[in-house]
């Protein structure tokens, strides 16, 4: 009993680092159908800053932490209007190459900037274990979960709520007829690409300093959120979530009652079930446009 | 016209020196994954590789003529480094070949080393078939997985009383083949496996893997990782504060692996076949020359680079030749001392003759335990 306590709080706090790191990518596809292979090199990117400006420079964990934001979202907004901007409307498989392009050119530049030592981010948050009953944690882990918890409520409050967030779903609705009321479409793809990089580099700082980071962990990083992005629905901010922390239970279980050996490749036997049963994901309500 | 005439008259002098350069050079190509997930460890070893290639020029290179590297980045892809490997026998026609790191990409350049009659030497590949492939080109100048585990499976088992173990291995040979090899010699002298469990390289949450090691009881764990993985996991293990005894093989014994680690380092101990700490006056050098030029501690890789290369040289020093035939000849008969001992070669290439020690960190210092010479 307590085993199993003990790997379902694992599960959940895991699960809820993976759907941040996924949200990123689930908005910028869900509004701009640009699928981002280089989301998990932003997340690097947002580490390996965040790493730089606590250890290097030694600034304060949070306001290293809002300059990342901040950085990540120029960045993103720049990625946007330089590149992505002049393949839009092509259809597919032009921003997938340039991405992947992208994704390549960021973790050899990290390279060679950085070098191959794998770096952590200094958190003031302390990593000594706090006994709950059976089951152990610590006050890091706590506080991230209740951090990415606030992320991923403010991004989505954002979405729904403000003007901005009418503009952006106006524009993936129908961008003829956002651009006729009077919305600056271009302005709004770019902002939405912000968005998502500043949640790739958040979720790169945050968990930069409980996990290493190095040039090449985008890869990974990228491949756990495409699961869980297919896993919950493209473009769901709900089923970024519930994908999240369905593939960090799962991972949790099976690791723990059968071997830990295959954990990443029963992310992929879940999306091949879940795509089977439900071809456009758990939670995405529409059919795909076309 | 004129501009096209005064640029080739402004490149030549960068070019005859380069020409000149050429012949005047005796040409080593190195294969290390240098991007990618292992490109961490095996920039440490090309490190200590230019070490050593800045000792011998200085001291007049060998023949008489300065040695030259043509390195190579294989990723530890078996295809990139057979392609890096014929481009270097038949390019650049190196005398010898120093690579590739992973057993995997090691295995699969053998082949090219003997079709183009050139000696490959690797430092760190330690699975135990590839000196059984009946390879006269090949050299391994380092221990295999089976070499360590019965140096130390005595003292793990005997002196640190591990009676309940669990072994913990990353999901490829060399991880496979350390637990396995482990698990063989210290089953055999009564220890009991109360858990083997494998993971894949990069993964960064041990928490259920940690849990399980909890559950199970064991009494110590036999780790094998390299640096990112094992520091990892080591800091997760005192988050969840676990007790159990861990000891480890693969780069533990490093001062980034310390660093990563931190606090969490304490009182593990590692098995491996170098510490910047052990007591020869050759180490004593070779770590202050090492700090002098990368400002931190040398660790395995960076021994097992300088090794190769100086191993590699004397040969040819003694071969008075760059003929590959006679390179081989006096590789055979190698009689070297590097900082963690002599090496000589076997008629399969394997190398004896070196000390592999027993480590425990403390406080960022590899403290040496206990110290064995790998016999055959």
């Amino acid at each position: 009993m307590d085993l199993l306590l003990q790997l379902v709080a694992n599960g959940l706090v895991l699960g809820a680092f993976y759907a941040l790191s996924a949200l990123g990518l689930t908005l910028v596809f869900g509004l701009m159908r640009v699928v981002n292979f280089a989301h998990g090199e932003l997340y690097v990117i947002g580490g390996l800053f965040g790493w730089a400006l606590t250890v290097v420079f030694g600034w304060n964990y949070f306001l290293a932490l809002v300059v990342v934001v901040i950085a990540l979202g120029i960045l993103g907004y720049l990625i946007d209007q330089v590149l992505v901007a002049r393949v839009r409307g092509q259809g597919e498989e032009p921003t997938i190459l340039l991405t992947i392009g992208l994704s390549i050119f960021i973790a050899n530049t990290a390279l060679l900037i950085v070098g191959t030592t794998p770096v952590t981010v200094a958190s003031p948050f302390a990593s000594k274990p706090l006994f709950l009953g059976p089951v152990v944690i610590t006050q890091a882990r706590l506080v991230l979960v209740v951090i990415c918890a606030v992320l991923i409520g403010a991004a989505n409050l954002l979405i729904q709520k403000t003007t901005l967030g009418r503009a952006m779903r106006a524009t993936f609705q129908d961008p003829m007829a956002a651009q006729l009321v009077g919305i600056r479409t271009p302005r709004i793809y770019g902002f939405t690409f912000a968005l998502g990089a500043t949640l790739a580099g958040a979720a790169g700082m945050l968990l930069g300093s409980i996990y290493v980071v190095e040039a090449s962990t985008g890869g990974i990083i990228s491949l756990k959120a495409f699961v869980v992005v297919i896993l919950g629905g493209m473009g769901s901010f709900a089923g970024a979530v519930a994908g999240g922390l369905i593939l960090g239970l799962t991972e949790a279980l099976w690791g723990g009652y059968v071997s830990t050996g295959y954990v990443d490749a029963i992310g992929f036997a879940l999306v091949i079930v879940t795509l089977l049963v439900r071809p456009y994901g758990l939670f995405s309500r529409r059919a795909e446009r076309a | 016209m004129y501009l096209r005439k005064s640029l080739v008259l402004g490149l030549l002098p960068l070019l005859l020196p380069a020409l000149a350069y050429a012949e005047d050079t005796v040409k080593i190509g190195v294969i290390q994954p240098l991007t990618g997930s292992v490109a961490y460890n095996g920039t440490t070893d090309v490190n200590g590789i230019k070490l050593a290639l800045g000792e011998i020029n200085a001291k007049g290179g060998v023949l008489g003529k300065k040695v030259e590297l043509v390195i190579e980045d294989g990723q530890c892809k078996p295809a990139n480094t057979v392609n890096a490997a014929e481009k270097l026998t038949q390019r650049d026609k190196v005398v010898a070949l120093i690579g590739a790191f992973c057993s995997s990409a090691t295995a699969a350049v053998m082949p090219v080393a003997q079709s183009a009659k050139v000696p490959l030497v690797t430092g760190v590949s330690s699975a135990a078939n590839l000196t059984e492939k009946g390879n006269t080109w090949f050299f391994r100048a380092t221990e295999t997985d089976a070499l360590l585990a019965k140096s130390f499976a005595k003292i793990l088992v005997n002196q640190l009383k591990l009676k309940k173990v669990a072994y913990i291995g990353v999901n490829d040979d060399f991880g496979r083949g350390g637990v396995e090899e482990f698990e063989k010699q210290m089953s055999a002298l009564g220890a009991t496996t109360v858990m083997k469990e494998y993971f894949e390289h990069g993964t960064s949450d041990y928490y259920t893997l940690l849990t399980k090691l909890k559950a199970s009881g064991a009494d110590g764990a036999f780790v094998a990782v390299e640096t990112q993985d094992g520091s990892t996991f080591v800091k997760q293990k005192a988050e969840l504060g676990l007790s159990t005894k861990v000891f480890g093989v693969g780069s533990w014994a490093t001062a980034d692996f310390m660093q990563l680690a931190g606090p969490a380092s304490n009182g593990i101990y590692a098995a491996v076949p170098y510490a910047s700490t052990m007591k020869t006056p050759k180490n004593e050098a070779f770590v202050k020359a090492y700090q002098d030029q990368y400002k931190v501690a040398p660790g395995k890789y960076s021994a097992a680079g300088y090794n190769t290369l100086n191993i590699v040289v004397d040969a040819i020093a003694r071969a008075q030749s760059t003929d590959s035939g006679k390179v081989r000849e006096a590789l055979l008969k190698t009689d070297y001392e590097g900082p963690n001992g002599h090496f000589h070669f076997d008629e399969k290439g394997q190398a004896t003759g070196f000390t592999v020690v027993l480590v425990q960190l403390e406080n960022g210092v590899p403290v040496v335990v206990e110290s064995n010479t790998v016999e055959k």
